[in-house]
């Protein structure tokens, strides 16, 4: 039932290397299963996405296994709460390395939990995919990112507006790494294409009331608003209230999901986003994975989205890896990392010497029954100089 | 000049008292030789884990000094180990693994948090300050210091913390050794603190801040001192936790992780330093084991479990071991009660002249209600002065005014000349006034010895590190001890004693102040006939042989009569007689009034 | 003029959300640490009522007789047995907010809700257009705190709660059930905390930890009101207003610190906080 191929160009002129180093380690390679740790929030903030990531990682596994596994091993997976935090994080990469042992770290946190593992990952010398977007510039040797960073995914939107004529912006976000991240990008943004910040304002995570900030954008009267809060409760406590006062600018929001669309109802309405994923992307792969998704999970379904698809492609990327290194040592898999690609719903995905990924970025507006439009498409837009020093 | 009481004579061998201080260290060589083993017999991963987890229990060692003990409630503790830790890393990260580097961070990771506690301790403690409001207080600073965090950007590294820093050069071993043994050290310093006098003034400003302040402790002082010290060692914690996790985060140091810490002493068994210990180290293992699991169920189950303990077993599983334990027939130990021994009282002063006691022109009103009014009053060393009138009259009412300068009035108090306008409890019992309450005021779960030691603890100190062998006492308060038969009943916490027994024991505490002035409000309700005479006779000896001055509350007139050198009448807070026994006993107008009053 | 609307909505609903907070600190003595549950508990009423295809408005009722009836409960086996240690009933509320959290979390799971607006689009008013809802939540905290007023000014129950507050002991003796009025009042807080979270749906997520950014606020409010209703409408004017001013002219995250900090302070240079005023 898999009709999902692996094209990618290196794999397969190394394929007669990868045939002849199975052979020997085929001979070291009992029937062990290679296992893949995924430390994520079940609980906690990320607990919404969660689920989603972990299907789309099991789809992967399964569709792998039914062709035989990697090296001929069959793939297992590790999942382990990180309670979306810091805390939380050491213990789960300390249960998966030293525990369980697993031979990859597959999966997509929150920074500070990203942040919290990475000393256990450098100790525990595993390799890791980091599959979330995220503010940019974390720099590991054993990590690899297959999602987007703020020079991948704010471009678009700007662009857009640009060319429907704004000329001003106005941008609230969150009061984090990622928020201010996203901003802080977009603002140089904004001015190296010659448009204008009026106002960037800033509410703590948990705060729950914008009426302050609200107020100061309706006075500045920008041509554009773009915001970028802290994912879920935040983002629809921001949007509601900024519907509650009556603004109807053109409004980006760059931490917005299709799924937190649908919970904002009505309110989400026109709203623009920018992802590397949406359901909406009309390619054979993508309809392929998500019928296999809905045949495996029916009802249980958790709609896939720019979270989980990058887990889906990024279990892929390490098979290549795996296959092309001829074994699952860190080294070497940490080695083949960059020269493999997969094409996957995404499109093609191959990660760089500076261990992250161009993507295709789609821009997507929000309609009235809440699924996404897909309104640009740009191609294999670079992440930019992320970690100049990892060459 | 000291003479040892045949009554009080209970002999408590010396060398068993230097075993009960070497036992624990006994104890604690024991736990750390065998946490320095094992690493050798553990895996990797519960010596990751575990390391944080003893780290945790550092903090839970001083939430449970702080609630346990002292009685305060705080959710702050995690603030101050962000602080340090954040401290840590971002001095590393500045200064990278340099030994100044190290020294500079060690030494910011406690000062750090030290001061930050002086702040939250003076913002938290003050007279007449509520517990509840140091708690609410405790929950706002863990709030301010993570958005802090937050909003310090690139030096913080917001949301996502930090990371990358360089650390001490130890394997993962290395670092458990180092946090097992940064745990012992503290768990050993505290277990002595607590079984120390000092630790005594701990568990007594929990059950009586008040009387803490009426025995010239000063309340306040010691609070906020605790809050900055334990602040510290949380600050160690944190330079520990920033050493071996090699990454700090906001939630390091938010409430959420303060509540945790709560909710780990609670079952584990708050006041019992072991209990928070294992109870932390048990439950975040466990919690680390469960992870993936039951993400969701394994919150529920804590908070149930939390809810429950609170109700049904406020000691936490501490104590319901310690009912096991107690069923076994295995010796304990109880206290040794120590040595009183007679303490010779400096000499008074001679009288220079001016009264030891003088109000002018004193009035109080509650709102609209006027309570005292145009009170004037001079009292000598020497004198014994009862205040009578029916109830309402303002009696207590003026106690108070003459025992607590912060008390709104207006007129002038003087004490020995010194105005006590504005000035604490304590610092007027610096002027060597000792007041009694009219409710038995002492320290309910304190043995009677420990609560006359409070009592000196002005004059003679406390020991931080061990029990005093003998507690010395003026003789006047070995005399209403010998007496009521307490010199006898030195072990037993108060809370056993009979009625009559701890209002004896208060004045014995109040006596044993050397105070210039004392104040009794009706020491002798409730009291037996021969327990009255007994009082009647310390007090005269009190005022005519050693030269103390004495105001008495008093309903009872015989007594009054027997014992006053002058007799104060006081009615609707007006003072209306000041004379003689004999001219105020004979006096039309109090015969009114007491007939009238309906009470003897 | 933004601003003075921005000022008197933000008290409005600073004041709808702690008037149940003050209900129970001030005739229970305590700190009701699962206030935040039973904002939650509210909102997810105004969820069930969407769902049940019901009237937005309907919640309002359904709430509060919700919240209520858990209050009862909560007030029986919690609260009760810890009557003469408050510090304690402190941590179990807290326990209970941590369990109430879970299960609704259980049952409905984690995920962002949608709730119906109850009161959509804007209102020209002096000169601005202003959100309509934040202008009939003003109308609603006029409409609560006046039925308050009521309550305790004019009724029996309300006397029996202004003795205990006064003096609890002195209360009993005069023949005054203050076990009952203890268990009344609870659960009169906590259907107006439920309220309040339906009130609050229009203006924030709702999920199973929406209660919590609130909570803190609420407690600094209501230990600067001490007990009187009166002196929590000023403190929610006079710190709503610090709170609106401060992120409008300083920035927006002091201003949410503010009440807390402000609170705090007040409170440790007049401890009796506005109560007197």
């Amino acid at each position: 039932m898999v009709k999902w191929s692996l094209l990618g160009a290196t794999t397969l002129a190394l394929g007669a290397t990868t045939l002849a180093l199975a052979a020997t380690a085929a001979q070291a390679a009992d029937s062990k299963p290679i296992v893949i740790g995924i430390p994520i929030g079940l609980s906690g903030a990320n607990s919404v996405v969660a689920p989603s990531v972990v299907q789309s990682a099991e789809l992967a596994v399964e569709e792998i296994n039914a062709k035989g596994g990697v090296l001929g091993r069959k793939l297992a997976l590790e999942v382990a709460d990180d309670a979306s935090g810091a805390a939380g994080a050491q213990k789960a990469f300390d249960s998966l390395i030293y525990q369980k042992k697993v031979d990859v770290l597959i999966s997509m946190e929150t920074s500070a939990a990203r942040n919290a593992g990475l000393p256990a990952v450098t100790k525990g010398k595993v390799p890791y995919i980091y599959t979330s977007f995220y503010e940019g510039h974390s720099c590991n040797k054993n990590m690899f990112v297959d999602a987007w960073v703020p020079e991948q995914q704010v471009p678009p939107v700007v662009d857009a507006f640009k060319a429907k004529g704004a000329k001003t912006y106005f941008l609230i976000g969150s009061d984090y790494a990622f928020g201010r991240g996203m901003l802080g990008f977009t603002k140089s943004y904004v001015e190296k294409t010659g448009g204008k910040v009026l106002g960037e304002e800033y509410l703590p995570m948990d705060g729950s009331d914008w009426t302050a900030i609200i107020s100061k954008l309706k006075e500045a009267k920008p041509d554009a608003l773009i915001t970028s809060t802290a994912g879920g409760a935040p983002n629809v406590t921001l949007t509601k209230q900024l519907r509650g006062a009556g603004v109807a600018l053109p409004f980006a929001n760059l931490a917005l999901d299709e799924g937190t669309a649908k919970s904002m109802g009505a309110d989400a309405d026109g709203v623009y986003l920018s992802a590397s994923y949406v359901t909406g992307i009309d390619s054979p792969e993508n309809k392929t994975f998500l019928a296999a998704m809905q045949k495996k999970f029916g009802a249980e379904l958790r709609t896939p989205n720019d979270l989980s698809v990058p887990e889906y492609e990024a279990i892929y990327l390490y098979k290549a890896a795996v296959e092309k290194a001829g074994g699952t040592e860190t080294a070497k898999v940490l080695e083949a990392l960059p020269t493999v690609s997969v094409t996957g719903p995404r499109g093609t995905i191959r990660m760089n010497k500076q261990h992250h990924a161009p993507l295709t970025m789609y821009l997507g507006q929000i309609q009235k029954d809440g699924t996404v439009k897909v309104a640009g498409t740009f191609k294999d837009v670079d992440p930019g100089e992320q970690c100049p020093k990892l060459q | 000049m000291l003479e040892t009481l045949p009554a009080a004579g209970r002999i408590a061998p010396p060398p068993r008292r230097r075993l009960a201080v070497a036992a624990p260290c006994v104890v604690a060589g024991l736990a750390a030789m065998a946490l320095w083993i094992a690493p050798a017999v553990l895996d990797t991963f519960a010596v990751n884990v575990l390391t944080r987890s003893m780290i945790y229990a550092v903090l839970a060692v001083t939430v449970d000094l702080l609630w346990g003990f002292a009685g305060i409630l705080t959710f702050g503790q995690a603030a101050f180990f962000g602080v340090g830790a954040y401290a840590t890393a971002m001095i590393l990260t500045a200064l990278g693994a340099t030994p100044a580097g190290f020294a500079a961070a060690l030494a910011t990771a406690i000062a750090a948090p030290a001061l930050l506690g002086l702040v939250v301790g003076w913002l938290s403690f003050y007279h007449r300050s509520t517990p509840l409001y140091a708690s609410v207080i405790s929950l706002v600073v863990p709030i301010v210091v993570v958005q802090l965090i937050y909003a310090g950007g690139e030096s913080t590294g917001s949301s996502s913390g930090l990371v990358g820093f360089d650390v001490l050069p130890l394997e993962i071993a290395g670092y458990f050794r180092l946090a097992a043994l940064v745990l012992v050290l503290v768990t050993l310093v505290a277990w002595i603190l607590v079984r120390s006098d000092a630790g005594r003034a701990l568990v007594a400003l929990r059950d009586n801040e008040a009387r803490c302040a009426y025995l010239g402790l000063n309340p306040r002082r010691l609070q906020i001192l605790l809050t900055a010290a334990l602040a510290a060692v949380a600050g160690l914690a944190g330079f520990l936790f920033a050493n071996a996790s090699g990454v700090v985060a906001p939630e390091n140091a938010g409430f959420l992780f303060g509540t945790e810490l709560v909710i780990w002493v609670a079952l584990g068994g708050r006041g019992t330093l072991l209990g928070p210990v294992l109870g932390t180290i048990a439950i975040d293992y466990l919690a680390a084991n469960l992870s993936g699991d039951l993400p969701f169920l394994w919150q529920l189950l804590l908070g149930t479990a939390f809810v429950i303990i609170i109700i049904l077993l406020p000691g936490g599983l501490a104590d319901l071991v310690g009912r096991l334990w107690r069923v076994l027939p295995i010796g304990r130990r109880t206290r040794a009660a120590p040595h009183l021994v007679a303490r010779v009282a400096a000499p008074e002063a001679a009288g220079t002249g001016v009264p030891i006691l003088k109000v002018e022109n004193l009035a109080k009103a509650y709102g609209a209600l006027t309570v005292l009014e145009g009170i004037d009053l001079e009292i000598r060393a020497g004198e014994l002065v009862s205040l009578v009138g029916p109830n309402g009259a303002g009696k207590t009412t003026l106690m108070r005014c003459l025992s607590d300068g912060t008390e709104p009035f207006t007129g002038a108090v003087a004490i020995g000349g010194t105005a006590i306008t504005g000035l604490t409890p304590n610092r007027i019992v610096g002027l060597g006034v000792g007041r009694k309450f009219q409710v038995a005021s002492v320290f309910e779960s304190l043995s009677v010895a420990d609560c006359l030691r409070l009592a000196r603890a002005p004059h003679d100190g406390l020991s931080p590190v061990g029990q005093a062998e003998t507690l010395g006492l003026p003789q006047a308060a070995l005399d209403v001890l010998r007496m009521t038969g307490l010199d006898h009943l030195l072990t037993p916490p108060t809370r056993l004693l009979s009625h009559g027994q701890k209002q004896a024991l208060e004045l014995a505490m109040v006596v044993a102040l050397e105070p210039r002035l004392i104040l009794l409000d009706e020491p002798t309700a409730g009291l037996t006939k021969a327990e009255r005479t007994t009082i009647g006779t310390v007090l005269k000896a009190l005022t005519t042989g050693r030269g103390i001055a004495a105001v008495l509350v008093e309903h009872d007139l015989d007594f009054v009569r027997e014992i006053s050198s002058r007799i104060v009448v006081l009615h609707q807070g007006r003072l209306v007689l000041d004379g003689t026994v004999e001219a105020v006993v004979g006096s039309e107008l109090v015969r009114t009034i007491y007939s009238g009053g309906a009470h003897g | 003029m933004l601003l003075t609307l921005d000022i008197l909505t933000t008290a409005a609903i600073l004041f709808i959300v702690s008037i149940g907070l003050l209900a129970i600190f001030g005739v229970l003595k305590i700190i009701n640490f699962a206030h935040g549950a039973w904002l939650t508990v509210g909102a997810y009423c105004a969820v069930v009522t969407a769902k049940l295809g019901l009237n937005p408005w309907a919640a309002l009722p359904l709430a509060f007789v919700v919240g209520a009836a858990l209050g009862g409960l909560a007030e029986h086996f919690i609260i009760r047995p810890l009557y003469r240690r408050p510090l304690d009933a402190i941590l179990a509320t807290w326990g209970l907010g941590i369990v109430v959290g879970q299960l609704v979390t259980l049952a409905f799971g984690r995920d962002v809700q949608m709730t119906p607006n109850l009161f959509a689009g804007t209102i020209a008013i002096l000169g601005v257009e202003y959100s309509a809802y934040r202008l009939v939540a003003l109308g609603i905290a006029l409409a609560i705190g006046l039925l308050f007023a009521l309550t305790i000014e004019r009724t029996r129950l309300g006397l029996s709660a202004r003795a205990v507050i006064m003096n609890e002991t002195l209360a009993r003796s005069l023949g005054i059930d203050t076990g009952r009025v203890r268990l009344v009042v609870f659960m009169i807080g906590a259907g107006l905390a439920a309220l309040a979270g339906v009130l609050l749906t229009p203006l924030t997520s709702v999920d199973p930890n929406m209660g919590v950014s609130w909570l803190i606020g609420a407690f600094m409010l209501v230990m600067v009101a001490d007990a009187s209703y009166l002196a929590l409408a000023a403190a929610c004017l006079v710190f709503g207003a610090a709170q609106v001013l401060i992120s409008t002219f300083v920035s927006p995250i002091l201003g949410s610190i503010a009440i807390a900090v402000l609170a705090a302070l007040v409170l440790r240079i007049s401890p009796k906080g506005f109560s007197r005023a």
